[in-house]
């Protein structure tokens, strides 16, 4: 069963001539992870708004059956970069009461959410602390929390990895594996981290413009195919380095 | 000490600290917003622009209240869909608004024949002056902005922290987005005949930055400026009147002193 199909999607923006992405189309199987790769300037943000509704676009993005298709529903998401501002007094859980604003729930329920998403990502004690006091892994911890408060279906990490230490970064894709398969989430992660992306997805989609090749990692991830998505030259650090 | 009480007495003053107390809490609730939101220019910029409304009232002979209310709800609310069609930053298109309405206000003040003694009142303010009228509308408008606030004030902080995600959440950010502003403009609006046009960023963004300076929650931001913004036009008022200065001027300089102060305290502590 497929949690979400994306059919024919193309998104070009305004005043731009040629299409960020063009004619992507993928189906996401219920609670798997899938990981987005792709060079700089592929696609792979595009995408990610695209699905969450954030900007327009043609073609199709339809979740399972029965389900509402406004993203409200279904996913939670973790931005490519969150700049906190060092200024705003902003507490942990008052930034994860601010993802609950359209909810019907009383305020202790509310409060049980924001508890049990910091439990999750093992930030039970960050209630109090304030965003702009955390480190990089604190503040990403935070986020994914924000992302899993509402109970999504669909968590969309945009570049999770980005400001956590190397040590962190596995850390943090055991969190998700973990939560995909207890929580029944189904995950969508953009990254360039290839020796993550061969241990944890359970598929990949190779993306520059348009979809190169797809498949599971060790089908899609061969060299033939990286050639050609990243144009040889323009090979990712980590795969030569990892 | 007796002077004071008797000062205190009299309707003028009693007025005028009723109409203080009442805007500047409403200024320092916006003025969180706006802080949080860096968008300190924004008020400052639609205040001085609120001035071209009030020289077309004065020119064609009506109250020039309400013309200054058209302008700036109209800039308030068409704000947001120039900044999407145009592309150009908020930063950008207040920047064009600024002089473009300073500079027709400038002219249509210079059609108009012989002193203008409102001009001064508009861009400095003069509390003192305040009517029974003047207070009843200003209250009203005051709860208006109250009540709107505590109805929608919390998606309205979700859209100032961050508007992707209140998308990704079901809120609607435009609509926001005009709500903060219509917020601003109502709140330059009732300020004008406290600090001016020229000062209103003293009740706006100063006690709100002041308190963020101490604050620990956002919660506590949005209780202590409005009481922080109180005193301050409450002792403007009260010291300007012993002083025999311009109320306005005297709020704003006060104002910038308790910044002062609490910036102060702030590096002592560390």
């Amino acid at each position: 069963m497929n949690e979400l199909g994306v059919r024919n999607l193309s998104v070009r923006y305004e005043g731009q001539e040629t299409y960020a992405i063009e004619g992507v189309t993928f189906d996401l199987p219920t609670n798997t992870i899938t990981v987005v790769i792709g060079p700089n300037g592929s696609g792979k943000s595009t995408l990610f708004k695209a699905i969450l509704g954030l900007i327009p676009y043609q073609g199709k993005i339809s979740y399972s059956d029965g389900k509402n298709s406004d993203p409200h529903f279904h996913a939670g998401y973790l931005p490519q970069r969150f700049v906190v501002d060092q200024s705003i007094p902003l507490r942990v859980d008052e930034f994860l009461n601010l993802t609950l604003v359209t909810c019907k729930h009383l305020k202790a329920e509310k409060l049980n959410m924001i508890t049990e998403a910091l439990t999750q990502v093992g930030a039970e004690n960050f209630h109090n602390k304030l965003l702009r006091d955390l480190s990089g892994g604190q503040l990403q911890r935070v986020l994914l929390a924000r992302a899993l408060v509402h109970s999504p279906e669909l968590l969309v990490l945009d570049e999770p990895e980005a400001g956590v230490d190397p040590g962190g970064e596995k850390i943090f894709y055991d969190l998700v594996k973990k939560l995909v398969a207890k929580k029944k989430i189904t995950a969508l992660i953009a990254s360039h981290e290839m020796t993550l992306v061969r241990s944890y997805a359970d598929q990949v989609i190779c993306l520059n413009q348009k979809v190169i090749c797809a498949g599971p990692p060790e089908k899609a991830l061969k060299q033939v195919s990286l050639n050609k998505l990243y144009q040889e030259d323009l090979w990712p650090h980590s795969l030569h380095t990892k | 000490m007796t002077e004071l009480v008797q000062l205190l007495s009299y309707p003028f003053m009693a007025r005028a600290l009723a109409a203080g107390l009442v805007v500047s809490v409403l200024a320092g609730l916006v003025g969180v917003f706006a802080v949080l939101r860096k968008g300190a220019f924004f008020g400052d910029a639609i205040a001085h622009s609120s001035l071209a409304g009030i020289a077309f009232g004065l020119l064609i002979g009506l109250p020039p209240f309400w013309p200054a209310a058209l302008y700036t709800l109209f800039l308030a609310i068409a704000l947001p869909s120039l900044k999407k069609n145009s592309r150009l930053p908020l930063d950008t298109l207040l920047g064009i608004l600024l002089p473009l309405s300073m500079g027709t206000s400038v002219l249509i003040f210079s059609m108009l024949p012989g002193y203008q003694p409102d001009l001064i009142s508009f861009l400095f303010g003069n509390i003192l002056a305040v009517t029974t009228g003047d207070l009843i509308w200003l209250g009203a408008l005051t709860v208006l902005a109250l009540l709107l606030l505590l109805y929608l004030g919390p998606k309205l902080m979700a859209v100032t922290i961050d508007q992707d995600y209140s998308q990704i959440t079901g809120v609607r950010v435009n609509r926001y987005e005009i709500l903060y502003h219509a917020l601003t403009a109502l709140t330059i609006l009732a300020g004008i005949q406290l600090v001016g046009v020229v000062l209103m960023n003293a009740l706006l963004v100063i006690p709100a930055s002041n308190v963020s300076l101490f604050a620990k929650s956002i919660k506590s931001m949005l209780i202590y400026t409005p009481v922080v913004a109180a005193l301050t036009a409450l002792a403007g008022i009260i010291v300007s009147a012993i002083l025999d200065t311009p109320s306005g001027a005297t709020i704003a300089v006060l104002s910038g002193l308790f910044f002062l102060g609490g910036l102060m305290i702030k590096k002592l502590r560390n």
